[in-house]
C-alpha cells in the first residue's frame, strides 16, 4: 500500500510496462517493493547511532532506491510506436480498424454523435494525445462507458496507432510563413466579431479558433474562409425562428429537443424557445459567416491569417 | 473457489425452499400479471410482453399535475449506451439493476436504497465491455436472478442482496455476455446469451430457481445435420460461430406453454459470402415448448441478414379478432423496418408491412419472405441498430394500437472478410452512418399495419414504451424527455426533461399508499413520478 503515498498509481505503471522490454519483466509491486524497501531501509541504516559509520552507505541506498523511480519514469517517456508512419502497419492497422472499431467510430473515423462516439480525426489536437495516449486507450478500454479493452498484442495496438495518426485532421506539419502580425489586426478587424482566438477578445457566434490549424490543414481552413457554407459543424448551424409574437431571431442552433430550442443569436445572446411559442423555424441553408473571396482577402492577406492563427495554440 | 460454489449450490435447495416459504411472490402471483396494482413482477409487468397496465388513476385530463417525487442517483454511467433497467416492484420495495451489473434494493416512497450490489467484473469482458448494461431481475420468491457481463446467471435473496448461488452461462472470454431480464415461469428461469458480434453460437436456456441447475438449452444456431442447418454451408465450424445472440427477454403463453423469444444476427454481421444461405435461426422470433426448450415453430424475419438486424425484440401476445376470426396473436416491429402480425399458435403470417421509410423492403411475398428491393446498392439503408430495437414497445388491446419507438436512419454497409481472432469481435465490415437521422413514436392499427398517429424526435431515439388503461402512452427520448400522450390521437399532454437520454428502457407503474407511481430510469438516476397528495 505504501506506493500510493507517492501518487503514482498502479494504473499509470502497467499502462507503460506492456512494452519497455526490461520493465515487462517486473511486476510492479516488486519493484515498489524494492523502492520503499530501499529507502526506508537506507534511512534505517543512516540513522541508527551504531551504525553510524555505515550513515553514507545508508544514504547512498535510499537515494539509489528513490532514483529508480525516476528511471522507470524515463523509459516511460520513451514509448515510442516503433512502426509509426510504416505503410504496411497503417494498411494492418487499418483492418483491425475496420474490425474493431469502425462499428462505433464509423468508418471515416469521425465518430457517432448518437452513442458519443468521439471524432477520431481530431483526436491528436487534444493536448497531451501522442501515440503511447491513444495506445493505452485501446487497450484499456474507458470505464463506465462503451469503450472497452481490447485483448491486442503489442504489435496489433502499435499499427492501430499507425492507422489512426493517418486519420488525424493535423495540420502540425504545415508551414506557416505569412506576416502573423498583419494577421493579427486582420483577425481583429474581420473574425473577433463571431471567433476567438488565443487570449484575443473574440465573439462566440462562430467556433473558437484557438489551436485550429493542429485540427485543420490550412487548405480545409482556406476553404472554410472562402466558401463558408460548404461545411458547418453541428452547434453552429444557423437558424431563424419566428415566435408566435412576432418576434424574428436568427442565430447558431445550440442544441434541439421535442419542446424547446437552444440558440447563440446573432446578437450572441443565449436565448432558447420553446417549441409551442415558436410559429416557425427555418433551417438555413447559408452559413451566418460571410464569403471571403479574393477581393476582401487575397492570398497574401490570407497566409499572414493563418500564420496568426498557427500563432494562437 | 469453483468447489466451493458447487457444495453451497449443493446446499442450496434445502436452503432455498425455506427462502421461498418465507414470502415474495409466487409463480402465480407472476401468472396473475398485473391483477395486483401494487405489484410489477416480471419485465413487461406479465408474461403477455405488452407493457400495458390497466391502472387509470393518472388520466389525460390530469396529468398536467404529474411531478417527480424523488430521484435515485445510480452513480453508474454508461457512457455510449443507456440505463436500460426495468425495475420489479413488490411491498413498496424496487428492486433494480444498473449498467455494469450494480443492483440495488429501493424503498419505493423514498428512493432510498436498502442494499447495493456490485459484481467483481473481470477485466478482460468481451462483449459485456461494449454493452455493459443489464434490463432487470427476474424474481420469486424472496429470490432475484440476474446475468452477468461475465455470461453467468446469479441467484441473490432480495433483503441482502447476497448471492444464494452462481452458474456460468458460457465462457466470457469467447465473446460471449449476458443483459436480460430473466424470465420466470412455472419452475424455472428462462435467460438468453449475448454476443452474436463474436464467433459465438447463441442459445436460450432453462435454469432450475433454487439450484441454478440447466433444465434445458435452446441453439439458436443449429448442429450439423440438425434441423435448420440446410441453410447454412456444410461446415461444422461456420454454425459453431453463426451468432444467433438471444440477448432480449420473451414473452409467455402459459395456456399454449410456449416461450417466444427473438434470436438476433448471424456472424459475422456484414459479410454474407462465408455462410450461403437462410442462416436459420438468425433473425427468427422462435416458439418453444417452455418444458423441454423443444422448437415449436419459427419464423424468420430478415433471411440471410447482412444489416446486423437482430431480431431482439419484445414479443407481444394479444387475442383479437382478426378478419372475423378470434386469434392468439403475436406482434412485433422489427429492427428490418416491417411491423409483423403472426398467428403464435403455428407462426402463420398475418401481416407484415412497413413501419419506416426503408427502401430495403416494401412488402412480404406470398412465401412469406420480403420481397427486396435494394440490398443497399441502390442507396443508403436503415443503420445497424435498425429502424427500432430492443427497447419495449406496448400495445394498448382497447384502441387495437400498437405503440413503437421508430428510427430513421441512412448507412451504407461495406462488407470485408473478417479475421477471426479469439475473443475479439468479427462484424466483418464497415458501416458508413450519415449524421442526420430522425426518431419518432408511432401508434399502429394491428390489422393494417397503418400509421395512426405519430410523434416525431430530432434524432433516432432508444426510448421504451409504456401505455395505461386510462388512455396514455408513456415514451421516453434521446433527448431526454419523458413525456405521455393520448393513446388514441397522440396528442401530446405532458413532458419533463430528465437531463439524460432514456435508453432501451420503458416506464413502469403501480399503485402505493392509494397513489400510482411512475418509474423511469434515464442516465445515471431513476426518478418516481405521481400526482400530488
Amino acid at each position: 500500500m505504501l506506493w500510493r503515498l507517492t501518487g503514482y498509481r498502479q494504473q499509470e505503471f502497467r499502462g507503460n510496462a506492456k512494452f519497455m522490454g526490461w520493465r515487462r519483466a517486473i511486476k510492479f509491486d516488486s519493484f515498489m517493493r524494492l523502492v520503499w524497501g530501499g529507502m526506508l531501509g537506507g534511512i534505517a541504516v543512516a540513522c541508527r547511532e551504531e551504525m553510524a559509520r555505515y550513515r553514507i552507505i545508508g544514504i547512498g541506498i535510499a537515494l539509489a532506491a528513490l532514483s529508480l523511480l525516476s528511471v522507470w519514469q524515463v523509459a516511460a517517456a520513451q514509448a515510442v510506436n516503433p512502426y509509426a508512419d510504416d505503410v504496411r502497419a497503417i494498411r494492418a492497422g487499418g483492418a483491425l480498424y475496420r474490425a474493431q472499431c469502425a462499428t462505433c467510430h464509423g468508418a471515416d473515423g469521425k465518430g457517432i454523435v448518437a452513442i458519443d462516439a468521439p471524432d477520431l480525426t481530431l483526436m491528436r489536437a487534444r493536448e497531451g494525445v501522442g501515440d503511447e495516449f491513444v495506445y493505452n486507450i485501446i487497450r484499456d478500454g474507458i470505464p463506465g462507458s462503451i469503450m472497452p479493452p481490447h485483448g491486442l498484442t503489442e504489435t496489433e495496438l502499435w499499427t492501430l496507432v499507425s492507422f489512426l495518426a493517418t486519420l488525424s485532421e493535423s495540420g502540425t506539419d504545415a508551414e506557416f510563413d505569412g506576416d502573423a502580425a498583419n494577421g493579427r489586426r486582420l483577425f481583429a478587424d474581420n473574425c473577433a466579431e463571431c471567433h476567438r482566438a488565443g487570449e484575443e477578445a473574440g465573439g462566440v457566434l462562430g467556433p473558437p479558433l484557438t489551436g485550429i490549424t493542429r485540427r485543420r490543414a490550412p487548405d480545409a481552413l482556406v476553404q472554410s474562409i472562402r466558401e463558408p457554407s460548404g461545411r458547418v459543424e453541428r452547434g453552429f448551424r444557423p437558424v431563424a425562428v419566428e415566435t408566435d409574437v412576432g418576434e424574428s431571431v436568427t442565430g447558431v442552433l445550440k442544441n434541439e429537443d421535442a419542446f424547446s430550442l437552444q440558440l447563440v443569436t446573432e446578437a450572441q445572446d443565449l436565448r432558447a424557445f420553446r417549441r409551442d411559442g415558436v410559429r416557425q423555424i427555418t433551417r438555413l441553408g447559408e452559413s451566418l459567416m460571410p464569403v471571403f473571396s479574393e477581393a476582401e482577402l487575397d492570398a497574401g492577406e490570407l497566409a499572414d491569417l493563418l500564420a496568426f492563427l498557427n500563432a494562437n495554440q | 473457489m469453483r468447489f466451493a460454489v458447487r457444495l453451497l449450490s449443493g446446499l442450496v435447495p434445502l436452503f432455498a425452499m425455506t427462502v421461498f416459504a418465507q414470502g415474495g411472490p409466487t409463480f402465480e402471483d407472476i401468472l396473475n400479471g398485473f391483477g395486483d396494482p401494487e405489484r410489477w413482477l416480471t419485465y413487461s409487468g406479465d408474461y403477455s410482453g405488452r407493457r400495458h397496465s390497466p391502472l387509470t388513476q393518472i388520466t389525460p385530463e390530469n396529468i398536467n399535475q404529474l411531478r417527480p417525487i424523488w430521484t435515485f442517483q445510480t452513480g453508474v454511467t454508461t457512457r455510449g449506451r443507456g440505463f436500460e433497467t426495468t425495475p420489479l416492484v413488490d411491498d413498496g420495495v424496487l428492486y433494480v439493476t444498473g449498467s455494469n451489473n450494480y443492483a440495488w434494493a429501493i424503498d419505493a416512497r423514498s428512493g432510498r436504497a436498502f442494499w447495493s450490489y456490485r459484481r467483481n467484473l473481470p477485466d478482460d469482458l468481451t462483449y459485456g465491455a461494449s454493452a455493459p448494461v443489464n434490463r432487470g431481475f427476474g424474481m420469486l420468491g424472496n429470490t432475484l436472478f440476474m446475468v452477468t457481463l461475465d455470461a453467468h446467471l446469479l441467484a441473490m435473496d432480495r433483503r441482502s442482496g447476497d448471492i444464494i448461488w452462481d452458474t456460468q452461462l458460457a465462457d466470457y472470454r469467447v465473446g460471449y455476455a449476458a443483459t436480460l431480464a430473466p424470465l420466470v415461469i412455472d419452475g424455472k428461469v428462462i435467460v438468453g446469451i449475448s454476443g452474436g458480434e463474436y464467433a459465438t453460437r447463441g442459445f436460450i436456456d432453462a435454469y432450475a430457481p433454487a439450484t441454478g441447475e440447466r433444465l434445458w438449452r435452446f441453439n439458436t444456431i443449429p448442429g450439423p445435420g440438425e434441423s435448420g442447418s440446410e441453410t447454412w454451408p456444410d461446415d461444422p465450424e461456420v454454425l459453431a460461430r453463426g451468432g444467433g445472440g438471444a440477448w432480449m427477454t420473451g414473452s409467455f403463453d402459459p395456456e399454449l406453454n410456449l416461450i417466444y423469444w427473438g434470436v438476433g444476427n448471424p456472424n459475422p454481421d456484414y459479410f454474407g459470402d462465408l455462410r450461403p444461405g437462410d442462416n436459420l435461426y438468425s433473425n427468427s422470433i422462435v416458439a418453444l415448448d417452455a418444458d423441454r426448450g423443444d422448437l415449436r415453430w419459427h419464423y424468420q424475419f430478415t433471411p440471410h441478414d447482412i444489416n446486423d438486424w437482430d431480431s431482439n425484440h419484445m414479443p407481444v401476445l394479444a387475442d383479437a379478432e382478426w378478419q372475423g376470426e378470434p386469434r392468439k396473436l403475436v406482434m412485433l416491429a422489427n429492427r428490418n423496418g416491417f411491423f409483423y402480425v403472426l398467428d403464435r399458435i403455428n407462426g402463420e403470417l398475418l401481416l407484415g408491412k412497413p413501419f419506416t421509410g426503408t427502401t430495403w423492403a416494401r412488402e412480404i411475398g406470398p412465401d412469406g419472405r420480403p420481397i427486396i428491393l435494394n440490398d443497399g446498392s441502390q442507396g443508403c439503408l436503415p443503420d445497424p441498430w435498425g429502424s427500432t430495437n430492443f427497447m419495449p414497445p406496448s400495445y394498448n388491446p382497447d384502441l387495437e394500437l400498437f405503440y413503437v419507438t421508430a428510427r430513421e436512419t441512412c448507412a451504407t454497409y461495406v462488407p470485408e472478410e473478417p479475421a477471426y481472432t479469439p475473443g475479439q469481435a468479427s462484424f466483418g465490415g464497415v458501416v458508413f452512418i450519415e449524421p442526420d437521422g430522425t426518431g419518432a413514436l408511432r401508434a399502429l392499427d394491428i390489422h393494417t399495419g397503418d400509421l395512426r398517429w405519430e410523434f416525431t424526435y430530432p434524432s433516432p431515439t432508444f426510448g421504451g414504451v409504456m401505455t395505461t388503461a386510462s388512455g396514455l402512452v408513456f415514451a421516453g427520448d434521446h433527448e431526454g424527455n419523458f413525456m405521455a400522450f393520448e393513446a388514441a390521437t397522440g396528442e401530446n399532454l405532458w413532458h419533463y426533461q430528465t437531463g439524460s437520454r432514456i435508453w432501451g428502457a420503458a416506464a413502469t407503474t403501480f399503485m402505493l399508499d392509494g397513489r400510482q407511481h411512475v418509474l423511469i430510469p434515464s442516465g445515471t438516476t431513476l426518478t418516481a413520478f405521481a400526482l400530488p397528495e
